[in-house]
């Protein structure tokens, strides 16, 4: 280990070390069970992985990472072998460690503009800040911060996902009273109803949950804002002094083809939340049931999609996944889709359903896909899918569509002064993420659309900075909301605070 | 002494409480006094503070208050002569002393601490001096608070006692922001330590002082919780069976250990207990239950429905409103057994508690005043559903006609609520044991023959809601129908409960779940809850095995 090294390591000499390879179960063993896939390093892996990191002046990893966290900074700490310290180091700027090093799509961000990268394969961020978590967790070395004197202000925060539980977070440290409502009966959003237990154990997120319990910061459960209480009884009679709105994208989107109705036919999000957050894969002892065939459709490419792959696979059936684009296009963390194809799953690229054949009992028994060619690049430089006119049928008894989200509509529906551009999504100022109505700030997929848990929790960090400036009274009256029902933001990427347009290198190793 | 002054002072007798009222109004009235005439009256009244023979009598005790006042009144000139006479009063009269001192306009902290320090080792003199301090309201007090933290720890436990009997005052009176955090460290350090004191009467004082501390917002949460702990210890709660045996700390102890234990949590405002207030037997395998939802009874619209989870590993499943309560913070509701979570339900008692209610959620009813008759029709367990809907339209004046359908008189509910809120109502039993014989279309039949109908609400079995909605097309009566479909979260996030509603995909727990009859297609609907028969089934097998 460190001891062992003489002298300190050129970069050449870092560049060149190998890549350290995080173990995975088997996939014949993982299919068969929701335990984790990636088994994390080992401590001499990850030295091993620490010392391949040049420690550049000017980190572009830095950059590219959404809260910003002090990447050479922690991976330094790792090689001098004191990983508690490299844990309270990302806590300095990231309230998930364990999560995000698990979820986080690094391929695109950190790892993607790493310099090692250009010669090697990227260093292991994700894997080294996962190791660091996990190391904080299991040897209890966590340290809670200093909370600041009470400022006898109150801040409500409505969702309890990666954005409500950051700006949680970010606020109570900074001695403000926290209360957190959440619409479903446990918290944690997405994380929990949403990502399968194969990738992000539920553990992980119930102890950041205990922890913020722990720090002060307030949950209540089945209290769907909007409906049981307003904005504004929230900030006139219940005497809050800001709300921020973390409600995250929970509004499917589905196909408008025959048969998207049919018995059978999910989204991915119903299909997710019956198994991780209600249990159907326990029913009967669990009461929630889950009609789940033998053969299995999903519709989509993207993370979501992945996760109902693997969650399908698990539970016995044979899957297949159709795309309208061909692999390279496919949303989903490279990590994800590596994990998926080692797990017998059946591919259909540039396939685009048009069809749900369904039965006298309007059960699905079919699926029919039109073939799909992929153009020459337009200016942007994408390629998008034609059709052919060639068409094929497929049997299948159960389908998923995963094909993103919409904003949910409950809280821009009973409050007009909180401005949704045309397809819901919240507008906010993009330097504060302040609404259009004052006092309410708003952050995570509700902003974006659908998006990422970093992403969220970046948001939800310049979200709380600006809503402890206006809790002083220092932020500047006029949020420059947009008016143009058109607009959205093209480049979501904050750093630090500031929006700016990301600089994204295709992974090339 | 002058003679106005004299005259007054004569008129001072301890038998009579007239003669001493009159001689505070003859006072009370006189201009210009002099820097004597001042001193003279203060002690000619301040007499009366010694006069112990007026304790207990509430005359002489309110024309003493009176005179702290008119003293007080005298300003800085006066300060040197009670400042003199408190160094020597006894307990008694050094309240009042020490309360025309306090009173007094004249910024006098600075002479009490002085007093003090000249006459610091009279233990005496020191215990009337802290308690003028905790009289004071002029923040300038807070300059105090270091001299009396070292009387707290003074070799004379009543010094002490006093000492931290004034901390606790202030800490309560004065504005917290005068505190710098430095002196509310030293404050708890000295208050805190003093649990630990000999003396009952010291550990009393501190863990009154610690309480008041608390109620103000001045201790930390870490300070909170050491608190909370040694409080736990003085009762004896915390295991350990040392507990402090002077009743006076432990009742002191045990009166503001709530503050401690649970800090006063904005979050606990939004916890409803879900309690099963009364339970009802309807007709066979149909309970009424009220629930105890403040919250949520507060915002209920008619229409609105709710999503309920009896227990811990229980599925989410959707259940209509037949009414609340919001004065008693109640909501009511029926619930018929046709699976596993319906009979879990029916089988809690009153006392037990719903693990979860959502809601409200969903939309209102489409309740206005209408131009003709409104019809509102309950199938089955659904007559419930309608009487909140019914009940609006009624409100805004509209002419209300109830119609509920059941399979035999026995099965018949909720008639007489539902009643109350309508101007007529009509049942039909398909066994013709009660009302008309045949279907609640044969009763909406007779409806439209005879008036003009404006609205139709129907809520029930989907083959009732559609013949409902079949007759009344062709009649271009506006129907609408509740469609109780298949949910998970109920807000709109998974898209289970999907309908197509005039040839659009529709969201029955947000766009709904009332929509317009003519335009739902029935028969995707009625197949679709038969999604999870199978599993219903098994479901059902394993609650009855």
């Amino acid at each position: 280990m460190s001891k062992e090294i003489k002298r300190p390591l050129s970069n050449k000499e870092r560049i060149n070390l190998p890549h350290q390879i995080m173990p995975l179960r088997q996939a014949w063993e993982r299919v068969n069970n929701f335990a984790e896939v990636p088994l994390g390093y080992s401590d001499e892996q990850a030295v091993a992985e620490a010392q391949r990191c040049l420690q550049c002046r000017k980190p572009h990893c830095v950059e590219a990472c959404p809260v910003g966290i002090d990447i050479p900074g922690f991976i330094k700490l790792i090689e001098q072998g004191d990983p508690a310290a490299a844990a309270s180091k990302i806590r300095e700027t990231n309230f998930l460690p364990a999560a995000c090093g698990r979820v986080c799509p690094q391929d695109k961000q950190c790892q993607a503009v790493c310099v090692v990268g250009r010669k090697n394969l990227p260093v292991g961020i994700g894997s080294l800040e996962r190791y660091a978590a996990d190391y904080e967790r299991e040897h209890h070395t966590l340290t809670p911060p200093a909370i600041a004197p009470s400022t006898g202000k109150r801040v409500a925060i409505i969702g309890s996902g990666p954005a409500g539980l950051s700006a949680a977070y970010e606020l109570r440290v900074k001695g403000h009273e926290v209360v957190v409502f959440e619409a479903f009966h446990r918290a944690g959003g997405v994380m929990v109803y949403g990502i399968p237990r194969f990738r992000l154990p539920l553990e992980i997120i119930d102890e950041d949950i205990a922890y913020l319990e722990s720090l002060g910061v307030q949950f209540v459960y089945n209290m769907v804002i909007g409906n049981i209480l307003t904005l504004d009884d929230l900030l006139e009679q219940e005497g809050f002094d800001a709300v921020f709105i973390g409600t995250g994208a929970g509004l499917p989107n589905m196909l408008t083809i025959p048969g998207t109705n049919a018995n059978g036919v999910y989204s991915a999000n119903e299909y997710l939340t019956r198994i991780n957050l209600m249990e159907a894969d326990k029913f009967p002892e669990y009461s929630t049931p889950l009609f789940q065939g033998k053969k299995v459709a999903v519709i989509g490419a993207g993370n979501t999609a992945m996760d109902v792959l693997r969650t399908a696979k698990r539970l016995g059936s044979e899957v297949t996944c159709y795309y309208r684009r061909s692999e390279n296009e496919a949303p989903a963390r490279s990590e994800e889709l590596e994990h998926a194809k080692e797990e017998f799953i059946n591919w259909r690229w540039l396939s685009n359903p048009v069809e749900f054949i369904v039965d006298e009992n309007n059960f699905v028994k079919q699926i029919k896909c039109e073939k799909m060619v992929l153009s020459e690049p337009d200016e942007s430089g994408r390629r998008s899918p034609q059709p052919t006119g060639e068409f094929f049928v497929e049997d299948c008894d159960t389908v998923v569509m995963s094909l993103g989200c919409s904003v949910n509509p409950i809280i821009p529906s009973t409050d007009k002064e909180v401005r949704i551009n045309k397809w819901g999504v919240i507008m906010v100022d993009v330097e504060t993420c302040q609404t259009s109505k004052k006092g309410v700030f708003a952050g995570g997929d509700a902003i974006t659309g659908g998006s990422t848990v970093i992403l969220a929790m970046g948001q939800a960090k310049t979200a709380a900075a600006a809503i402890d400036k206006y809790l002083r009274g220092e932020l500047r009256e006029d949020p420059r909301v947009p008016t143009d029902p058109n607009f959205y933001v093209k480049d979501w990427q904050l750093n630090n605070g500031h929006a700016k347009n990301g600089k994204q290198k295709k992974v090339t190793a | 002494m002058t003679e106005r002054i004299e005259h007054i002072v004569k008129h001072i007798h301890f038998d009579s409480e007239e003669e001493v009222a009159k001689a505070l109004d003859h006072a009370g009235q006189l201009q210009d006094l002099t820097y004597e005439e001042k001193n003279d009256l203060a002690a000619a009244f301040s007499i009366i503070f010694y006069h112990h023979d007026h304790a207990g009598i509430t005359a002489m005790g309110k024309l003493a208050i009176r005179a702290e006042h008119l003293i007080a009144g005298f300003g800085c000139d006066v300060v040197p002569f009670l400042l003199g006479e408190l160094i020597n009063a006894d307990s008694e009269s050094a309240a009042y002393l020490g309360k025309a001192i306090a009173l007094n306009p004249c910024p006098n902290v600075d002479a009490l601490l002085q007093a003090w320090e000249e006459n610091w080792d009279d233990d005496f003199a020191g215990i009337n001096i802290i308690q003028t301090l905790s009289y004071f309201k002029d923040p300038d007090v807070v300059k105090a608070i270091p001299q009396i933290l070292v009387a707290c720890k003074s070799a004379n436990f009543q010094v002490r006692a006093m000492g931290l009997y004034t901390i606790g005052k202030l800490a309560l009176r004065l504005d917290p922001g005068v505190f710098s955090e430095e002196l509310l460290l030293s404050m708890f350090d000295t208050v805190f330590t003093m649990l630990a004191d000999s003396k009952p009467l010291v550990r009393k004082n501190a863990a009154r002082s610690l309480g008041k501390m608390q109620k103000r917002g001045l201790l930390t949460d870490k300070q909170r919780l050491q608190v909370l702990a040694a409080f736990k210890a003085i009762l004896g709660t915390d295991g350990q069976h040392n507990w402090d045996r002077a009743f006076i700390v432990r009742h002191e102890a045990e009166h503001f250990l709530p503050l401690f234990s649970s800090r006063p949590a904005m979050g606990d405002r939004y916890r409803q207990s879900f309690k099963i207030l009364a339970k009802k037997e309807l007709c066979e395998k149909t309970f009424h239950f009220v629930i105890e939802a403040p919250m949520i009874a507060r915002k209920l619209k008619a229409g609105q429905f709710i999503i309920v989870r009896p227990h811990d590993h229980s599925e989410r499943i959707p259940l209509s409103l037949c009414g609340w309560d919001v004065d008693r913070g109640t909501i009511e509701i029926i619930v018929n057994t046709v699976g596993k979570t319906s009979a879990e339900i029916n089988a809690l008692q009153v006392g037990d508690r719903f693990i979860d209610i959502v809601g409200p959620l969903g939309q209102r009813s489409h309740v206005q005043a209408y131009p003709d008759t409104c019809v509102v029709i309950g199938g089955g367990y659904g007559t419930g559903a309608i009487i909140p809907t019914a009940k609006d339209l009624k409100a805004l004046g509209n002419k209300v006609i109830g119609i509920v359908g059941a399979r035999s008189k026995d099965l018949l509910l909720m008639t007489q609520e539902l009643a109350a809120v309508c101007d007529e109502v009509m049942i039909t039993t398909n066994d013709g044991s009660a009302g008309i014989e045949g279907f609640v279309t044969d009763a909406l039949q007779q409806v439209v023959l005879r008036e003009d109908v404006s609205y139709v609400l129907a809520v029930g079995p989907v083959p009732m809601m559609q013949a409902v909605s079949k007759l009344t097309e062709p009649l271009a009566i506006t129907t609408y129908v509740s469609l109780n479909a298949i949910m998970v979260d109920g807000t709109g996030m998974c898209g289970a409960c999907r309908v197509s509603v005039g040839g659009k995909t529709r969201f029955a727990c947000f766009h709904g779940p009332d929509f317009n009859g003519h335009e739902v297609d029935f028969e995707q609907l009625m197949k679709r809850q038969k999604m999870f028969v199978k599993e219903e089934r098994e479901a059902l097998y394993s609650v009855e095995a």
